[in-house]
């Protein structure tokens, strides 16, 4: 009688799990996304959700059926947390914005799936399609687990009232150290208080030296390297210039400065009508590409915003359509010039001469000169411990002097701390 | 049974030990999620682990979950006897799972709960082989099944990861109660084996000492047959003496004193001595009668109302039933209707070397075979014992034999296998040879 009855309620938690099973399978699928309020490029910016709203209604029309949901008013300061919160939690959604400074800590944890598989799969899509480097920018460990959405690299701002002032011509994409030297130096006047440049350190020259501070892995530093040196020694040749004083942002706000490195997107965001006039408004000013180093070229940082398809996902075809619609389709990402600042990561929108000739948009920029920055400009490796080993060069560079062998011991403490 | 009793509360005791220590893995690592996500240090923890953790809410589910099947499987099989011992096999095999599915689903930290399995199935499962692999499984599980050695394979993440939220004081604390919860585990389990194999140690012991009682009180039983048989021996020729001294002894002394006179008569008064001859010759017919009456009294019984052949029949089975010895019985004589002194003869000799054979030789196995030929019956017997060494000596019942049958007219032959041609084997033979005369020679 006993075991009767213990075969029944078995029976019956099976029946019971079998229909919950059902019907779950049964409802329709319910995709979510995790985006963040604002703009990540320190910009103002008031419809921060526009573009992922056109997206999901082109998806619908294509899924119906398929509900898409996000969590609405996560600023982007808090944006990282709250991914990390719902990703311990187990509720991370099927489809997420990934920080740069994020992505390497998402991909590395086991987060974010490998996306080679349905990239290679899918038709519709072509990798080649991308900039380079917005493309790398997503890859971890030699497999790519996150799209570009939207890159922003950093470029030289230029005060052309002062360079003007002074006789100076508005340099050319193509400038060099040498040219930047020069004009720091027929601009600095201590007297009357005018300066070459504002915030440009040995790490904005790295680039253009044709180096980087870190391996891609982020297991060496290169810091006593020749050309990492070159750079330490021309941001501090640039610097000897102001006697002794130090620069400020407020400086260059009063218009006593000639260059400032800044993401692509200021200049996107301030350089129209009407934001012009908040800022900047006592000068006439334009932007450069960032100047060449001796061993280097024109070349600037990347940041990329990814999007990331969550590893634990059950919808993940779906994500991985949604994450396709927002990262490749040429009318979403289109819409990047009208909602946002960044520049597109896919090489036939953001060289598509009418998106540029949209009536606010300056002419600064050919398409050439996008190509050109796109396709050199470099991520630097965020890794686990970057931001540490980052301090621990800038404090070595500050105590060392013109000492190389300072320099040396330096980096090799780097590389233990890398390697522990 | 007192100590079943132990074994089997201590076993609760590790149940209930073993539910306490996974309600605190997982509890910790359940509160201590919602705590981190609730302190906005998510992003540090999930940096400091490096790995994603498995959604807080599945530790408990699946290792609770799976631990109350493996107590209900645990517990059900020891309540419902189960016969077939592919079932029982089965019923341990599933037992393992869930145990490694425990200890999966607790992230590696706990392995545990191998030991509680292990104690159980090793109190189980009596077949050696069976035990020897579910040991090895569970000791491999409870060896390897930790996280530091298979998270390169598992991921999740360390279990100190979790407890790297807290202050140095609470983690103390922390450590502190899983060291006390896994020692005590480790405990139980020693003292449960202990407490196991001293049981079963005593329980052999009882065995021998009864098997040996059995065997000593097997001795004396044989002892006492023997007893009793030479003493029915001893009674029987007291029977026979007494016989012989009052009718045989009673009778030729008639016998003698009649004959005697008669002579004396012969010459004087030779009609006396014919009457008193004819006096001896009805005393000596008398004498005959009175023999052939104790002779028949002496007949076995078992002749007395079947024939030989049935006789024979029923004392060879009855002879397997009593000694457990294997007798092949052969006979292809033909039909045995023998004079009543013959067939005693062979029921007596036939009785006497099958009882040699295992009294002397220990035999295990007699083959017995009757043939005849014209007038000659033979009988030979063959059994696997130990022979009677180098020199057959003839013994009594060997001597008693040959008399009896010599009286018939017969011989009888004995001796070790051995010797005989063409046949190695072991044990001891008797060849009988006897002239049967017919029913109608009967005195």
């Amino acid at each position: 009688m006993r075991r009767r009855l213990g075969i029944a309620a078995l029976a019956a938690a099976l029946l019971a799990g079998g229909l919950l099973w059902g019907l779950e399978a049964r409802r329709e699928p319910v995709l979510t996304v995790g985006v963040y309020a604002g703009s990540y490029w320190q910009t103002p910016n008031g419809d921060c959700y526009q573009i992922l709203d056109d997206a999901i209604a082109l998806f619908q029309e294509a899924h119906p059926g398929v509900r898409v949901e996000y969590v609405s008013g996560i600023p982007t300061d808090a944006y990282s947390e709250w991914l990390a919160e719902q990703i311990l939690k187990g509720t991370e959604p099927d489809l997420f914005f990934v920080l740069p400074e994020d992505f390497n800590l998402l991909a590395s944890s086991g987060a974010l799936a490998e996306l080679d598989g349905l990239m290679a799969s899918d038709p519709d899509f072509d990798a080649d399609g991308y900039y380079g480097p917005c493309l790398r920018a997503g890859r971890f460990g030699g497999k790519q687990y996150a799209l570009p959405q939207e890159s922003v690299p950093t470029i030289m701002f230029v005060n052309k009232t002062l360079l003007e002032s002074r006789g100076i011509p508005l340099p050319d994409n193509c400038w060099t150290w040498e040219d930047f030297y020069d004009i720091c130096a027929r601009v600095t006047d201590l007297d009357s208080r005018t300066f070459g440049v504002y915030g440009y350190t040995w790490q904005n020259a790295l680039y253009a030296n044709g180096t980087g501070l870190f391996s891609e892995d982020g297991t060496a530093c290169y810091l006593a390297d020749e050309r990492v040196q070159a750079a330490v020694r021309f941001a501090r040749s640039l610097g000897n210039l102001n006697g002794g004083y130090t620069v400020t942002a407020r400086d260059f706000d009063l218009g006593r400065v000639a260059f400032r490195p800044f993401l692509f997107s200021e200049y996107r965001a301030y350089q129209p009508y009407p934001w012009r006039v908040r800022k900047y408004s006592g000068f006439a000013w334009d932007c450069v590409c960032m100047p060449a180093g001796p061993k280097g070229d024109n070349v600037s940082e990347l940041h990329t915003m990814l999007l990331g398809v969550g590893a634990r996902s059950k919808n993940r075809e779906l994500a991985w359509e949604l994450a396709k619609l927002l990262s490749w389709d040429e009318t979403i990402q289109s819409r990047l010039y009208t909602y946002s600042h960044g520049i597109s990561p896919v090489r036939r929108v953001a060289e598509n001469a009418g998106a540029l000739a949209a009536p606010d948009l300056p002419g600064g920029f050919s398409s050439e000169v996008i190509r050109e920055i796109m396709s050199t400009a470099v991520t630097a490796p965020r890794f686990e411990r970057s931001a540490q080993a980052m301090m621990m060069a800038e404090s070595a560079v500050a105590e060392a002097g013109d000492q190389d062998q300072r320099m040396l011991i330096a980096q090799r403490e780097i590389n233990v701390f890398l390697n522990q | 049974m007192d100590n079943e009793k132990t074994l089997s509360s201590l076993s609760r005791l590790m149940f209930a030990l073993n539910l306490a220590i996974i309600l605190f893995y997982s509890l910790a690592c359940l509160i201590t999620t919602l705590r981190v996500c609730g302190s906005f240090g998510a992003y540090d923890f999930l940096s400091s682990a490096g790995r994603i953790p498995p959604p807080p809410w599945r530790m408990p589910l699946w290792a609770l979950g799976q631990y109350l099947l493996l107590c209900a499987v645990s517990f059900g099989k020891n309540r419902w006897d189960i016969e077939r011992f592919q079932v029982r096999l089965l019923v341990c095999l599933v037992e393992i799972l869930l145990c490694a599915g425990v200890t999966a689903s607790l992230g590696f930290y706990y392995s545990g709960a191998a030991l509680l399995v292990l104690a159980d199935l090793v109190h189980y499962v009596r077949n050696g082989a069976a035990r020897a692999c579910f040991t090895a499984a569970l000791i491999l599980l409870f060896s390897f099944g930790r996280y530091e050695i298979l998270y390169p394979l598992t991921g999740g993440i360390a279990f100190s990861a979790y407890l790297d939220y807290y202050n140095q004081t609470v983690r103390s604390l922390f450590a502190g109660v899983e060291s006390l919860l896994v020692c005590l585990n480790v405990l139980l389990f020693v003292l449960f084996m202990i407490l196991l194999f001293t049981g079963q140690k005593a329980e052999n012991s009882r065995i021998r000492k009864l098997n040996k009682q059995l065997n000593q009180a097997n001795d004396r039983l044989r002892d006492y047959a023997f007893e009793l048989e030479r003493m029915t021996e001893v009674r029987e020729r007291n029977r026979l003496a007494r016989e012989i001294h009052d009718t045989l002894g009673h009778t030729l002394t008639g016998i003698i004193m009649g004959s005697d006179a008669g002579l004396a008569l012969f010459d004087a008064a030779p009609e006396e001595a014919k009457k008193r001859i004819q006096v001896v010759a009805q005393a000596a017919r008398d004498g005959l009668n009175d023999v052939r009456r104790s002779i028949k009294a002496l007949r076995p019984d078992a002749l007395e109302n079947t024939s030989l052949e049935e006789a024979l029949e029923a004392m060879i089975t009855n002879f397997k039933a009593t000694t457990s010895a294997e007798v092949l019985y052969d006979q292809q004589a033909g039909p045995l209707h023998f004079a009543q002194d013959e067939e005693d003869t062979l029921y007596r000799v036939l009785q006497e070397s099958m009882t040699n054979a295992v009294r002397h030789g220990h035999a295990t196995e007699i083959r017995i075979r009757l043939t005849r030929r014209e007038s000659l019956l033979t009988i030979d017997v063959r059994d696997n014992g130990l022979g009677s060494g180098e020199e057959p000596q003839e013994g009594f019942g060997l001597r008693h034999m040959r008399e009896r049958l010599e009286l018939l007219g017969g011989s009888l032959t004995f001796g070790n296998r051995e010797a005989l041609d063409g046949d190695g084997e072991r044990g001891f033979y008797i060849v009988v040879s006897l002239p049967i005369r017919g029913k109608e020679e009967e005195a």
